[in-house]
């Protein structure tokens, strides 16, 4: 009995590393994860807008449907990624996921301070490069420092009402991900 | 023969313990890092850059793009404040106020978490277009049919939830996630 005891407690040990090991690699084996869902909605490096959510027909799982979207999927391999969008006087905000769908950057329409949006992603090393010779241009964008390989970005605007729609839907299809520096 | 038992026993727990727990703690409605303030549960992490590794599991397989801190923040609700499951076979009140925000909308889901057909075809409400009393409070009522005043439809559904988010609050950047001031979800009757 006790051994019987002893090994079960062993096998609550194993258990324990399972349990670790499922929970540490469900982010590499999920197919449906954001980043893959994404690419459903065109290439890379462009901004795509997401229709509006509806009942029974939701392109992403649990947007507001209430908002509308823009994502763009980037790398920074070949260099840093600037994203300019005139965005409508109403709240809007954008947000940075990983690879994985972590959030590593969220700002606002008021924290931005304006309507225009000009933000600049680039990798320790590509921010170093930059600093050396820092475009003019950059001066008034707000630039985020990510150790990233690729990511994705997400605008979401707003719709007050349906009279707003063609306004939101026009600023976000102007919404520019691969601007020059 | 003898250990042979043994050894099940063990590879028995181990598999039984070791998966389980892990989906149960991956599962949507993970206990980790949730904040509850009456009867609406919040998950600050999944919009922050060091999201622990199981909001990092559960959005993998989710596949969901959470609010970030610097856009809001979302609070679900599946029961009402008698503490019974929120049923598409019922009306209910949402009456009371809402943390500080710039904006917020209020969204009704079904038990998978997609949005429910409604016979107004009206997906939520938001803070813009609701008609509040002299205080300031606002009453919404769900209901599956046809209401006056602030009427959120919802399907005649088995069991449902409710999201609200928060945009522009205060309430990601600082500590005052206690003593939050939320609407509260009242029974009124059902069908």
């Amino acid at each position: 009995m006790i051994r019987t005891i002893l090994f079960a407690l062993g096998g609550l040990i194993v258990a324990g590393m399972i349990h670790l090991t499922i929970v540490f690699l469900i982010p590499s084996l999920a197919g449906k994860d954001a980043w893959a869902q994404m690419a459903r909605f065109g290439p890379d490096r462009q901004f795509h807008t997401i229709a509006q959510s509806q009942a029974g027909a939701e392109a992403v799982p649990d947007l507001d449907p209430r908002m509308m979207q823009a994502v763009c999927r980037f790398s920074l391999a070949d260099g840093p990624v600037r994203i300019t969008a005139d965005l409508p006087d109403e709240f809007w905000s954008v947000a940075v996921f990983d690879r994985r769908g972590r959030n590593v950057y969220s700002l606002n329409d008021r924290a931005a301070e304006r309507a225009h949006l000009d933000l600049v992603i680039l990798t320790p090393v590509q921010m170093a490069q930059t600093r050396q010779n820092p475009p003019a241009s950059l001066e008034s964008a707000i630039t985020l420092e990510q150790a990233l390989d690729v990511g994705f970005v997400l605008i979401r605007a707003f719709v007050p009402d349906d009279s707003m729609l063609p306004a939101v839907t026009r600023s976000l299809a102007g919404a520019n991900c691969a601007a020059a520096l | 023969m003898r250990f042979l038992i043994d050894l099940a026993v063990a590879f028995a727990v181990a598999v039984i313990v070791g998966v389980g727990s892990a989906w149960f703690a991956v599962d949507r409605g993970t206990i980790f890092g949730a904040v509850s303030a009456g009867g609406w549960t919040a998950w600050p992490q999944e919009g922050s850059a060091d999201a622990d590794p199981y909001t990092l599991a559960m959005l993998a397989r989710t596949g969901e793009v959470p609010l970030g801190a610097g856009e809001g923040l979302s609070f679900t609700a599946t029961r009402d404040v008698d503490g019974n499951p929120l049923s598409g076979r019922c009306d209910y009140d949402v009456a009371g106020n809402t943390p500080a925000a710039r904006l917020w909308t209020l969204t009704a889901y079904d038990d998978d978490g997609a949005l429910m057909a409604n016979v107004a075809g009206r997906p939520g409400f938001h803070s813009r277009e609701i008609v509040r009393d002299a205080n300031g409070d606002f009453r919404i009522r769900l209901s599956a049919v046809v209401q006056p005043g602030n009427w959120l439809p919802i399907g005649a559904v088995d069991r449902f939830r409710l999201e609200l988010r928060l945009y522009d609050t205060p309430l990601t950047t600082g500590s005052q996630l206690t003593e939050l001031t939320m609407p509260a979800i009242r029974k009124v009757a059902c069908s």
